[in-house]
């Protein structure tokens, strides 16, 4: 492929996988998914019930795989028939959403009907309500894994079929969401209540903040605080990935020679080694500006 | 009981019945779609997807017994490890085992399980004592599940038809991972000191019949397999299930109400 045209489909890829990126987080923290759950599952146990929707599908990888096979797989169905490439993976997303759509649910009904000695209730509205919104998400999810997993089988002839492309990525996508935007939302809204950068102290285990600045806080809510930074910064993390690795064979094509094959290594190295030192200098610099952890002065006086 | 805790999980059905129905529906449903589908025609391929549930009802059944002994996160990752260790046995046995494929496969999946039970209780001394038994189990059931959804795709289990309708085109891939959160979806979800197993197994059986609504779509695509059986079958019984589920979780749950605010204090003590 002439490299130009290359750069433009890896443009094009890492555009869709910036926003895959951005909704996958967002559609795991309407629902409370992966590691915020915990605490969102501990609540009612420490007298803490709640109206925020306890979406327990699976860890974030597996159930965007299984959005993302799902699609690929209609989509690819769809195309055998004949059908156009836009038409078949919009079908396909769309399928795929509605299959999340039902994951959601016996999870919400599942976790919360299994919480009745802490007298935790089932509120229909929050299904109602959150529901739509979570298949909303992982549509825009789904579809912008299939247009990356399409392209890399159209225009870059890449050997895998699209709906094993599609499952891999799902995959990807799932752990990049769970370990980039999670953070955001458990840390940081979750524990509002408590000091910033104290930590979870045991003793604050499952008090998560349940009202919000009107009524009683939902996953919107939480969706709405993660939109603002923990979704965009995990849209930029997962698009990064696919342009950078994709970008190294890209610009040194290894099927023009085994030279510049290596070439293309050497580059991949280069980039993980930059990306290490920055991430190393900003761990340095935050330490430098917010200092060690500052002990309680209470407890210091007792201490003394 | 099974809040993350460590203990027995209490069982209305016995295992020993549940492992009765995932091994003979799962052989009776991949086989009689095999003889059906050459005999009446190719519409009967969706029986194969019937022993497909049989076998993912077990493997949730079984996931419940291991989890609840304290697996809180490990709970998707057993799941995935059993339909890994059942595309091995399945590959393996379609490829040696001609018409015993199945029957191979299955005894194959039994000795891996096993294999690994003995190397996570004597090696990693996770110490669970059903671990050696469960993870046959799991195993077993993630074989069946990938033998039936593939006849439900093919409308056989010959090697080379399975090697290039299904592993070659990536249809695997969805196999792999919706017959795989049928296994470890249903217990994730109901996870919590209050679960119950009919509720549980339910929850399995909507999943099953999600995964057989999935391969009737790839099925529509293949001369020797009826698609549109398949997922009507499907729709049917996802139907059922759900509205079977949703009754036990109203019977099941503290309240379901249509909105409301949190209990009051009083409502807590």
């Amino acid at each position: 492929m002439e490299p130009l045209t290359g750069m433009g489909v890896l443009a094009l890829m890492g555009a869709a996988a910036t926003i895959a990126g951005a909704s996958e987080d967002l559609e795991s923290d309407v629902g409370s998914q992966s590691n915020p759950n915990s605490q969102v599952q501990l609540a009612p146990q420490m007298m803490y019930p709640h109206r925020i929707y306890n979406k327990a599908v699976s860890g974030e990888p597996p159930s965007n795989a299984l959005m993302c096979a799902i699609g690929g797989t209609t989509a690819t169905v769809l195309m055998n028939t004949g059908a156009s490439a836009a038409l078949a993976l919009v079908i396909g997303a769309i399928v795929a959403a509605a299959i999340h759509g039902t994951y959601s649910v016996t999870s919400y009904f599942g976790r919360s009907a299994s919480q009745k000695r802490f007298k935790q209730p089932i509120y229909l509205d929050i299904i109602r309500s959150h529901t739509p919104v979570i298949m909303g998400y992982a549509f825009i999810t789904t579809f912008c894994i299939l247009v990356v997993s399409y392209l890399m089988v159209t225009a870059m002839a890449h050997p895998f079929s699209l709906p094993l492309l599609a499952f891999i990525w799902g995959i990807t996508v799932g752990a990049i969401g769970s370990s980039t935007g999670d953070v955001h939302y458990g840390a940081e809204r979750e524990f509002q209540a408590v000091e910033f950068g104290s930590g979870l102290n045991a003793a604050n285990s499952g008090n998560i903040v349940r009202k919000a600045e009107s009524g009683l806080r939902n996953g919107i809510d939480n969706s709405w605080f993660c939109a603002k930074f923990g979704g965009p910064v995990t849209g930029l993390a997962f698009g990064m990935t696919v342009f950078l690795s994709g970008w190294v064979t890209a610009v040194f094509d290894a099927s023009r020679g085994d030279a510049i094959g290596w070439v293309s290594v050497l580059a991949g190295v280069i980039i993980v080694l930059i990306l290490i030192l920055w991430n190393r200098n900003i761990e340095v610099a935050a330490r430098a500006a917010y200092g060690t952890y500052k002990e309680d002065e209470a407890e210091a006086e007792v201490a003394a | 009981m099974s809040a993350g805790g460590s203990g027995a999980a209490a069982e209305a059905i016995p295992q020993n019945n549940i492992m009765a129905f995932g091994v003979l529906g799962g052989l009776i449903g991949v086989y009689g779609a095999y003889f059906l589908v050459g005999m009446v025609g190719q519409y009967m391929s969706f029986i194969g997807a019937l022993g497909a549930i049989c076998g993912m009802v077990w493997g949730a059944a079984a996931v419940r017994r291991v989890a609840s002994y304290g697996l809180g996160t490990g709970v998707p990752s057993i799941g995935m490890l059993a339909l890994g260790m059942g595309v091995i046995a399945a590959t393996f046995g379609l490829a040696v085992g001609g018409v015993a494929g199945p029957v191979v496969a299955l005894v194959v999946a039994a000795i891996i399980g096993l294999m690994i039970g003995v190397l996570a209780n004597k090696i990693l001394k996770m110490g669970i004592p059903i671990m050696e038994v469960s993870m046959t189990e799991i195993a077993t059931a993630g074989t069946i599940t990938i033998l039936g959804l593939s006849v439900a795709m093919t409308g056989t289990f010959d090697f080379p038809v399975v090697l290039s309708q299904v592993i070659s085109t990536g249809y695997i891939a969805v196999i792999f991972i919706a017959g795989g959160l049928a296994i470890l979806h249903p217990f994730n979800a109901c996870l919590g000191p209050d679960e119950k197993q009919d509720r549980t197994l339910m929850c399995a059986v909507e999943k099953g019949s999600i995964a057989m609504i999935v391969a009737g779509i790839v099925a529509t695509t293949n001369p020797n397999a009826s698609g549109a059986l398949t997922i009507l079958i499907g729709i049917a019984l996802w139907y059922v299930a759900f509205s079977g589920f949703y009754d036990r979780t109203k019977r099941d749950a503290y309240d379901v109400v249509g909105a409301g605010m949190l209990p009051s204090k009083e409502e807590l003590e």
